[in-house]
């Protein structure tokens, strides 16, 4: 194609306004941001909090070693109250007032709102991922940008199914224990049918709030049931310490098992003595395992910060473990000249064999999820959870 | 039917009544003096499981129940001379948010003052474990009682018990009811009413820091947090079905909502999944459709 003179005039034009170095420089300048809707009010404060220590943490990592490909990484936090209408508020906040350019990720909060904002988020093509591990959510085919960092509650649950299998097999009587919630309901389905294929007998359910003042009744229940063991999920730490006590008064010698959101210590400081020999499935490393890399970059970032070193909660962690995997997708699209948001989905799709530090067992996406968790079992003498299992895969049941 | 389930059902019921019924009271104390609705009682809940809970880092759990309660009183008392007794005389509407706007502001003064992280009682940290009161749970022929139900049933049975007496036979009760009746006829009789007031908050913030330590799992398996305005929130059905301005009715009113609440756990739930959270507020349904003046309220004929 020839060009005249005025074309010629115009592209060198253009090409010298786009290559300045005034233009570089305000490239250079312009953030990328991750925004997080976190529960930082309300009865989730405590992950909520834990997770933004975190947040605010991997954040200065980033920025200590030069920003991704020397643009600031910024975050940008809003507080959902653990409430699904405030949280749509701040998503749609966050998502008018930020340009496309700088925001290539969004970190969200609960089952209840990531469904509700999920047909938006996919309309945007926005990266997402958060503190859910519904099994709704791993659905790449419907969610084309939506990620579960880690296993769904489903399998959570296979993962127990599993362990069941191996401490007791056939004949199994397991008793169901839930709250009345999305969060709560998830995997109970899931529950029912592989416990029919496995041989299992659910031998009772209950469904209860999310908090509860008296767990006598449940009690009664088990009392008359017998199972072998209960599994909670769907609580923060609000019905099992007080279930598994009042289960042990009477008598009750199941075996009790939680998922994720029951792995923190805070079940054996209120549960006592009773909380000894609960079984969790927990997919990141505890703060007190200093075997883990990631525990000693965490220890060594807060050193050099002057910041607290004691005890951080697994929702730190997870929230840690989070980010490391945002900043290094951040840094793979960056390289690859696509620090966008499609470029942030292809990056974190090929992160591969990459652990964060030890804190996951690798970034292989099975249906958009990390299948992989570990069983620890609650050792009340040394108030710690002790990994009785390596990695087990819960979908393969 | 199981002769030993029925009675082990009705104490639990009762003990969790109990507790249900030391909070309305309180509640209602307050309406009863000051005709204010305290929409923040949950977070009186909130703050008096918080004191409950500092305290217990140095002292015994049950030293620490009782230590709590002068606090919970002075908090009481600071509460309505600094946020209450300003709006007195206001439009109704303007007072009753006033108290929303309290409940918030105490929300978030916890979350200040006390941290996001879960606790336990007695733990100072994530290494401790909780301090418990003196296990008294029992089994006698097959019927349990937990150890929660147990000092439930002693603590604040007896508490909710001792206000309705003291309202009814003591000097301030009297005083008390001659302020609910005509603040402006007590004040020309010499009263003191403004300290009667202040002490009918005091009195229901006492209230509440026994239910909020007791829900707190003071009695073991739990810990303070924001979980407990949940849980508070079973006040306005108890004070609704009691009468509103009857402290007796709230007693009854609780203690029967605590066996309902027993006996729904136990034989609807698996029927109706769900049923025994809503029960309360389907009872405040009925009570306001056909008894809107409660078991024991006063009936007010309003003509307009």
């Amino acid at each position: 194609m020839k060009m005249n003179r005025r074309q010629v005039l115009k592209a060198g034009l253009a090409a010298s306004a786009v290559y300045s170095p005034w233009m570089i420089a305000r490239a250079q300048a312009r953030p990328v941001k991750l925004a997080a809707i976190l529960p930082l009010t309300g009865a989730f404060a405590f992950a909520g909090n834990a997770a933004l220590d975190a947040f605010r943490d991997a954040t200065d990592r980033i920025n200590d070693a030069g920003g991704i490909g020397g643009r600031r990484f910024e975050l940008v936090v809003e507080d959902d109250g653990y409430d699904v209408a405030r949280g749509t508020a701040a998503f749609n906040r966050i998502v008018q007032r930020e340009s496309a350019e700088e925001l290539v990720f969004v970190y969200g909060n609960s089952t209840g709102l990531s469904k509700a904002l999920a047909p938006e988020i996919t309309r945007l093509r926005l990266p997402y991922t958060a503190t859910s591990f519904s099994n709704e959510l791993a659905d790449p085919k419907t969610y084309p940008t939506i990620f579960v960092f880690g296993p769904t509650y489903n399998d959570m649950a296979g993962a127990l199914l599993q362990q069941i299998r191996r401490q007791k097999g056939r004949g199994a009587k397991i008793f169901l224990c839930y709250s009345n919630s999305e969060f709560g309901r998830d995997p109970i389905a899931f529950i029912k049918e592989q416990s029919a294929r496995l041989g299992f007998q659910i031998v009772g359910e209950e469904v209860t709030p999310l908090a509860i003042a008296d767990a006598t009744p449940i009690v009664t229940k088990l009392r008359q049931a017998q199972p072998d063991f209960v599994i909670v999920h769907g609580y923060v730490l609000t019905v099992e310490p007080l279930l598994v006590r009042a289960a042990r008064e009477q008598g009750i010698r199941a075996t009790f098992m939680g998922t994720y959101y029951s792995a923190e210590l805070a079940l054996m400081q209120r549960a006592g003595a009773a909380a000894d020999g609960f079984i969790v499935a927990y997919h990141n490393g505890y703060y007190y395992d200093t075997t883990i890399p990631a525990v000693e970059q965490i220890r060594a970032l807060r050193r050099a910060k002057g910041r607290d070193l004691s005890y951080r909660t697994t929702y730190y962690m997870g929230s840690w473990m989070a980010m490391d995997v945002i900043a290094e997708s951040m840094r793979r699209a960056n390289a690859a000249g696509k620090l966008n948001r499609p470029g942030m989905i292809e990056a974190l799709e090929g992160l591969g064999d990459y652990n964060a530090g030890g804190q996951v067992r690798n970034m292989r996406w099975v249906e958009r999820r990390l299948p992989f968790t570990k069983l620890w079992r609650a050792n009340v003498r040394d108030v710690r959870f002790d990994a009785i299992t390596d990695w087990v895969d819960g979908s393969r049941i | 039917m199981d002769f030993a389930l029925v009675l082990q059902t009705i104490l639990n019921g009762l003990a969790n009544g109990a507790l249900y019924a030391v909070m309305a009271a309180g509640f209602v104390l307050v309406y009863r003096a000051t005709s204010v609705t305290n929409f923040a009682i949950a977070e009186f809940l909130l703050i008096g499981a918080y004191l409950t809970y500092t305290l217990s880092l140095f002292f015994p759990l049950l030293a620490a129940i009782f230590l709590a309660l002068p606090l919970a009183f002075g908090f009481g008392v600071l509460v309505e001379r600094g946020f209450v007794r300003p709006l007195l005389g206001r439009n109704v509407v303007a007072v009753i948010m006033a108290t929303i706007g309290l409940a918030a502001t105490l929300d978030g003064t916890a979350l200040l003052l006390w941290g996001p992280d879960q606790k336990a009682m007695g733990a100072a940290n994530i290494a401790q474990l909780p301090k418990e009161m003196p296990n008294l749970a029992f089994n006698v022929g097959g019927v349990f009682l937990s150890s929660k139900a147990v000092w439930s049933l002693i603590l604040a049975l007896p508490l909710a018990i001792l206000l309705v007496m003291m309202l009814k036979y003591s000097r301030y009760g009297v005083l008390l009811r001659a302020v609910s009746e005509s603040e402006t006829a007590a004040l020309a009789m010499g009263i003191n009413a403004p300290r009667v007031v202040a002490a009918a908050w005091g009195i229901s913030a006492m209230m509440a820091a026994i239910g909020g330590a007791f829900l707190a799992g003071a009695a073991g398996g739990g810990g303070p947090g924001h979980h407990l305005v949940l849980l508070g929130l079973i006040v306005f059905p108890v004070a609704i079905l009691g009468g509103f301005d009857s402290v007796p009715g709230a007693v009854v009113a609780g203690l029967l909502i605590g066996l309902i609440e027993a006996f729904s756990q136990l034989y609807l739930e698996s029927v109706l999944p769900g049923i025994t959270q809503a029960i309360p507020f389907l009872i405040v349904l009925l009570v306001l459709m056909f008894r809107p003046y409660g078991l024991f309220g006063q009936h007010r004929i309003e003509r307009v």
